[in-house]
Order: C-alpha cells, then sequence, then structure tokens
C-alpha cells in the first residue's frame, strides 16, 4: 500500500473520533481527539492492525494556555499518524492503553513522572527515569520547572 | 543494612510461595551501562520482569530546550557513545525539515555511508558482547580487534573514534578524499572476509548454538503487538525497518534489502545482525562508487520558524524517533527522543519468561540495549531469609557452567 | 590484618604490597551517566590492539576486589547513592581515575536537572583523563601514570596517597 493509501485508511479509522485533522507535513496526518475517546480511537487503529504505536510525546504548552498535550504516534511504514489529546494542565488525566497495547506502561510512567500526568488504569505507576529522592509534584518537562524547585526540596 | 548486598531501592517484593524476587542491580563491570531489572523466578525458571531505569537519565530532553539548535547537535550526539551519529543525524533532519532546507545529495550520501559504518562497529560491538555472555570470550576477542578497523575508518573520516560530530545543520563537516576512500574499500574487503567467518562461527559452532537456539524465543505476534523496532523485530520475522519503510538522507537513491528470519530466538538475533553487515558493505561500496559531487553544507536560517515535526532513522538497534517543536527562535521548543531500547525492554520481560536464569544475561544482551541495562550485584531474596548475593559475573559464570 | 613487626619488615611488607599493586592493579569501571563512549573505549582498551593486561591491570568484576575505580560520566543524581556505595566497598587504599569531559566536570550535560556534576563532587578522585571521550591511549596514560605517582611516592618513602575528599590530586600525576 501506498504512504497516502495508508494515510487514507488511518483517517478513515479514526474519523468517527476525530475532532480535527491536519497534514502538517508529507506522510503525516495529525488528529485532535478528546481523552474519552482515546481509548476508543485506539482500539480502531489497534484492531485494523494500523501500524504500531511508536511513541507517546508530552507537550506542555505553557502556564498561560493552561493546556497539556499527550500525543500518540502510530507509525505505520512511512505514515505517521498521531493522536493528539489536549487536557487540562490543572488536571492532566488521560486513560491508560494497557488494554490493548501491554508495552505502553514505560512510555506511560516517562509521562506521568515528566509532565504530571494522570494515567488512569495503568498497571505501574513507579517511577522509571527519575531518581527515588525526586520531589513529589515537581516535573521536568513541564515549562514552570526551575533547578530551584530541586533545591528547596 | 549489609553493606555487601546492594539492595536496590525500588522493590517491589513479590514474594509467593517459593517464588524470589531477583533484582539485578544497576552496575555492571564491562560493558553497560546502569539500569534495573527484577526477575521473579521459580526455582530456576524465569516467571516474570520489571524494569526500573534513570541510572544514567541526565535530563537530555529538558537540557535541550535551553540550548540552541547547533549547541544541541552536541548535546543528542552525547546521548549515546555507541550510535551518537545516527543521533546527530535524527536531529539534524528534523530540524531540516522544520527549516525547509534541502541538504546537497553529496553530504546526504556522506551522512549516511557514516551511519552504516557506524552500524557496523555497533553490529560487531554487539556480536562481542554476546559472546562474552555465552562465555565465548575468544569470538569477543576477534571481533573487537576486527572492530577496530572500522573505528580507525571512522576516525580517518571525521577525526575522532567516539561521537564523530561529522553532521552540521544543513550538512556535514566532512569530505570523503580519494585517499580515504581507497582505506574504506580496504577495510570493507577485509571485514567482508571476517564476518563471513562469523557467520560462519556463529551458526555452526555447537557451544554457541546451545545458547542461543531455541532461547529467548519472541514470536511475530509478540513482537507485533509489543512494537518492538531493528534487528529484534526482524529476527522474529517482522519486517520494520526505516530505511526501506521511509526511506531518508541517501537511501532512496541507494536503497538496502531488509534482513528478515522469522526464528525469532537469539540465533536469529545474531544472525540477522551478522547478515545486515554484509548489506552494510554492499551499500557502501555502492555509494562509493557512485558518490555524487557538489557541496557539503547548505545555508540554514538561525531562527526556525514555528512547526512540529516526526523524524524518524533507522539506528543500530531500531528505529528512533524524534519529535521537534519549533518556536521561532533559536532554540527549539520541545525534543522528544524514543530511543529504540525503549521497546525493546519490554520484550526482555515476554522473552524470559519460562527461561532459565541462566540463560538471562544472553537474553537481555539479545536485544542490544543501549541506555541500558544489566548489572552486577544480584540479591537472591529467599523467603525462608537467607539471602544470597551473586554478582553479574557470578551469574554469567553459572550460566556457562550450567551448559557446560 | 595487623601484624606486630618492627619498623624494618613493616617497610619491607609495604615495599611488597606496593610492588604487587603497582605490577597488577585490579581496576573496576562504573558508569554514573556516561553516554557509553568512554565505556566502549575502556573495554576497547582491553582487546587485543590495545591489551591494557599486559601492564597487569585487570578489569574487575567486585568493588571488594578493586584497587582502581575507573568512573564515566557525570554523576546522575539517582547513581550518586551506587557510586559513593561502590567507593566504599573498595578496600583501602583505593583510587578513582575518572575518564572524560563529563566525569571531569559534567561536560556536554552541564546544567541538565539530573545532574551533580563531576565525578570529585562526589568521591575524590587521583587522575582525571579527558577527552570526549578519551582516546584508549588516553586512558592507558593515565592509568599507568597513576602507578608511576604510587611508585615514586613509595620511593620517596611517603604514604601511600590517599585522597582528601573533594580535593583533587592533580598534583599527584604532575
Amino acid at each position: 500500500m501506498t504512504t497516502e493509501a495508508l494515510l487514507d485508511t488511518g483517517r478513515e479509522l479514526i474519523a468517527p473520533w476525530t475532532k480535527e485533522i491536519a497534514e502538517p507535513e508529507a506522510r503525516r496526518l495529525d488528529a485532535v481527539i478528546e481523552a474519552g475517546d482515546l481509548l476508543a480511537a485506539v482500539e480502531a487503529l489497534h484492531n485494523a492492525k494500523w501500524g504500531y504505536l511508536s511513541a507517546i510525546t508530552g507537550l506542555d504548552q505553557g502556564v498561560e494556555a493552561g493546556i497539556i498535550e499527550v500525543l500518540y504516534h502510530f507509525c505505520n511504514e512511512a505514515a505517521v499518524l498521531t493522536l493528539r489529546v489536549r487536557v487540562p494542565r490543572e488536571a492532566p488525566v488521560v486513560p491508560s492503553l494497557y488494554g490493548l497495547i501491554q508495552s505502553v506502561t514505560f512510555y506511560e510512567r516517562e509521562l506521568m513522572e515528566m509532565l504530571g500526568v494522570t494515567v488512569t488504569g495503568t498497571p505501574n505507576s513507579d517511577r522509571l527515569f527519575l531518581p527515588e529522592d525526586w520531589p513529589d509534584g515537581v516535573y521536568p518537562l513541564r515549562k514552570d520547572f526551575r533547578m530551584e524547585q530541586l533545591h528547596e526540596a | 543494612m549489609d553493606p555487601n548486598i546492594m539492595q536496590p531501592q525500588s522493590l517491589e517484593m513479590k514474594q509467593d510461595g517459593d517464588k524470589f524476587v531477583i533484582p539485578i542491580g544497576p552496575q555492571h563491570p564491562a560493558l553497560k551501562e546502569p539500569g534495573h531489572f527484577e526477575f521473579t523466578v521459580d526455582g530456576e525458571t524465569v516467571t516474570g520482569a520489571t524494569v526500573r531505569l534513570g541510572y544514567v537519565h541526565r535530563g537530555i530532553e529538558k537540557g535541550a530546550e535551553s540550548r540552541s539548535y547547533v549547541q544541541n547537535m552536541y548535546l543528542v550526539e552525547r546521548i549515546c557513545g555507541i550510535c551518537s551519529h545516527i543521533h546527530a543525524t535524527a536531529f539534524c533532519q528534523g530540524v531540516e525539515q522544520l527549516a525547509e532546507v534541502e541538504v546537497p545529495p553529496r553530504a546526504r550520501a556522506i551522512r549516511t555511508i557514516i551511519a552504516e559504518l557506524e552500524r557496523i562497529h555497533s553490529h560487531l560491538l554487539w556480536l562481542g558482547v554476546a559472546a562474552h555472555e555465552a562465555g565465548f570470550d575468544m569470538l569477543f576477542m576477534y571481533t573487537w580487534r576486527d572492530r577496530e578497523t572500522v573505528m580507525n575508518l571512522l576516525e580517518g573520516i571525521t577525526g575522532n573514534r567516539v561521537n564523530y560530530s561529522a553532521n552540521l545543520l544543513g550538512g556535514v563537516k566532512c569530505d570523503l578524499t580519494p585517499e580515504i576512500i581507497t582505506a574504506i574499500r580496504t577495510g570493507l574487503d577485509f571485514l567482508e572476509e571476517r564476518t563471513q567467518h562469523y557467520l560462519e562461527v556463529v551458526t555452526t559452532d555447537a557451544m554457541f548454538l546451545r545458547r542461543t537456539q531455541g532461547i529467548g524465543v519472541m514470536t511475530r505476534e509478540q513482537a507485533e503487538s509489543l512494537g518492538v523496532v531493528g534487528p529484534t523485530a526482524r529476527a522474529s520475522g517482522v519486517a520494520r525497518d526505516v530505511r526501506v519503510d521511509s526511506p531518508y538522507a541517501a537511501y532512496s537513491e541507494f536503497p538496502v534489502t531488509m534482513v528478515v528470519d522469522p526464528a525469532g530466538d537469539l540465533l536469529a538475533r545474531c544472525v540477522v545482525r551478522v547478515k545486515e553487515l554484509f548489506e552494510c558493505y554492499r551499500v557502501i561500496r555502492e555509494m562509493l562508487e557512485h558518490l555524487p559531487e557538489g557541496d557539503l553544507t547548505t545555508r540554514m536560517p538561525r531562527r526556525i520558524k514555528p512547526a512540529e515535526t516526526i523524524s524518524r532513522v533507522e539506528a543500530p538497534r531500531g528505529e528512533l524517533l524524534y519529535f521537534i517543536k519549533s518556536n521561532g527562535t533559536d532554540t527549539p521548543e520541545r525534543v522528544k527522543v524514543r530511543t529504540p531500547t525503549l521497546p525493546a525492554l519490554a520484550s526482555v520481560a515476554e522473552a524470559s519468561v519460562g527461561h532459565q536464569l541462566a540463560d538471562i544475561p544472553m537474553i537481555i544482551s539479545g536485544i542490544d540495549p543501549c541506555f541500558s541495562c544489566n548489572d552486577r550485584m544480584f540479591t537472591i531474596n529467599d523467603t525462608r531469609g537467607n539471602d544470597k548475593t551473586m554478582s553479574w559475573e557470578a551469574l554469567r559464570q553459572y550460566g556457562i557452567e550450567f551448559y557446560k | 590484618m595487623t601484624l606486630n613487626l618492627d619498623k624494618s619488615w613493616q617497610h619491607v611488607l609495604d615495599q611488597v604490597k606496593t610492588w604487587a599493586r603497582v605490577n597488577s592493579p585490579w581496576a573496576i569501571h562504573f558508569n554514573s551517566g556516561s553516554c557509553n563512549g568512554c565505556d566502549i573505549e575502556i573495554l576497547a582498551t582491553l582487546t587485543p590492539r590495545y591489551d591494557l593486561e599486559r601492564f597487569g591491570v585487570k578489569l574487575q568484576g567486585s568493588p571488594r576486589h578493586a584497587d582502581v575505580l575507573i568512573c564515566t560520566g557525570p554523576v546522575t543524581r539517582q547513581a550518586r547513592e551506587r557510586l559513593i556505595r561502590i567507593y566504599e566497598q573498595m578496600p583501602e587504599p583505593k583510587f578513582v581515575v575518572a575518564v572524560g569531559s563529563c566525569a571531569l566536570t559534567g561536560g556536554a550535560f552541564h546544567g541538565c536537572y539530573n545532574i551533580m556534576g563531576g565525578i570529585d563532587q562526589v568521591i575524590p578522585v587521583d587522575a582525571y583523563v579527558p577527552g570526549c571521550p578519551p582516546r584508549p591511549e588516553a586512558i592507558i596514560d593515565g592509568v599507568v601514570k597513576l602507578l608511576t605517582a604510587l611508585q615514586a611516592s613509595v620511593k620517596a618513602g611517603e604514604k601511600v596517597p590517599v585522597a582528601d575528599p573533594g580535593k583533587p590530586e592533580e598534583e599527584a600525576i604532575a
């Protein structure tokens, strides 16, 4: 299948839950979906065996925007489909994909400790990268992270 | 606490019945970076595994946000000392996509040649490590001796043995002179002959076969569902290779053939990597034969307009994914790196279940963990309160003795 | 082990110990946050091309058996405790060689949140080998210089140098 055909299939699969969709670059699709629809959309991709979950990126949009974006990158040959979930910065919650893709725990653990996003239903919420004595509530990849927060703690 | 026993701090001691949890603590005498595994065992058989990383977590993704694109080139090269060039390539390509800059063909070809030389050095390194873990130190010494050939070539091209810093935003720093091209050709001829020998050793040596054949099997279904990438996936019959699927740099002009093996065991992982070496030699020769003429660099803007991009490349260990977001300044807003080891680590848990404890060193090195993995001190926590400590070295020795 | 020897015999015993130590130092390697570049170069020193073992240097698995701790990488918060513990487990006298720019100062990772700085922020260091990564020859040179300094100081009748915490002993290898 050509990359265009793959992208079209992907677009159709997630169409019921898509709020906005864009093609930022060649071979890429970027779809915004609600956190509540995430599992349904991923299930659609997973059942159709459309690619594999390659990475989860957490993106802090800053204090003013008050939004954290969670990006789920699915790769299928040359095509990359990104599901973009926007959650409020104050109480960021996304559902775990563990029920569908078991290998997702590492990505989810990273997301939790680096950006303070709560992933509901993930089997292991231990720290993966940060040290044991890292202060709670300090998330290094948030834009308002300061080194002083570490020294204070 | 007894200082003899390296107690990992994050232990979820799951002890039920006669099962022990074996933490593989965070240091290794020879090769690897620290990481931490916990294996649950029932007698000699492994029943589960969990991973704790972060002993080498330096905070690079955050660090990248406070450095300019040019400075970041040096930072991302130092994410990994084995696959440094491919990290820089992935980052460069991402930034070039954001800036909509076209890299000259000669620069792309040189990038690719260095990337393939790096793959040769990485695979030879891995073969040595795997042989060492199997108790086959002779092969380890031979592969590392031959690896020096390719290290010399890399040094000849770029001036450094590791962290070559060959990439620039918008091109490459170093050219291939006729002398170095001749040297590469001679080096490749020698290596090809040696690799032929290694392929023979790996597939016929009875001792090595007993340590690899049918061990750590990962089926195609498992590999697909785990999202495993690179040679580990290809050894389970999953045809996944970014060089083929989504050609970057010069791979569209000089395509590579994917090496796939359906067996899924450690032997398949060895064979796939060794066979990939031949493919490396072939494609480098072809590129040297048809090396495009022209400039090495093109002009890059210092500030990059706001956008997001994804850059995927095939590192020696598999797909490496960079997500870069720019914000109109000369520093990136966000750099996300997903290294191939992360999904591969999950496969350790899957592949090790049901195997002998003695096979663990081989299974872990079978995925070629990069930021990574094994360690030295083992604490066997006995439910009856008799703690035993086993070093990685001792466990390795145990593995060797077990198969005598 | 305490022996009630008179001074001259004690001196002879010390000389024998130093002779053994200088001719066959056992090293342990610890990566406290390195990119792996230095680590593979350390390993390369043991392989046929460079063959560090011809100086009697043996890479050892256990800190209990080691004389020299070869450290690579900046010290991450997570690895700090481990590094100190390994250092404490080594028997006296012990020596620390910091290999690579990161191990010296934090190098390219300077300012990253999980970095404590160079090795000497955490444990005393006897020899520094700069480079990113240092060539295998440089690593060998660093170890040999440490051994030469050790030998020289013993000949001069000094006590075997044990570095003060936090005080780089660069003079010792000068």
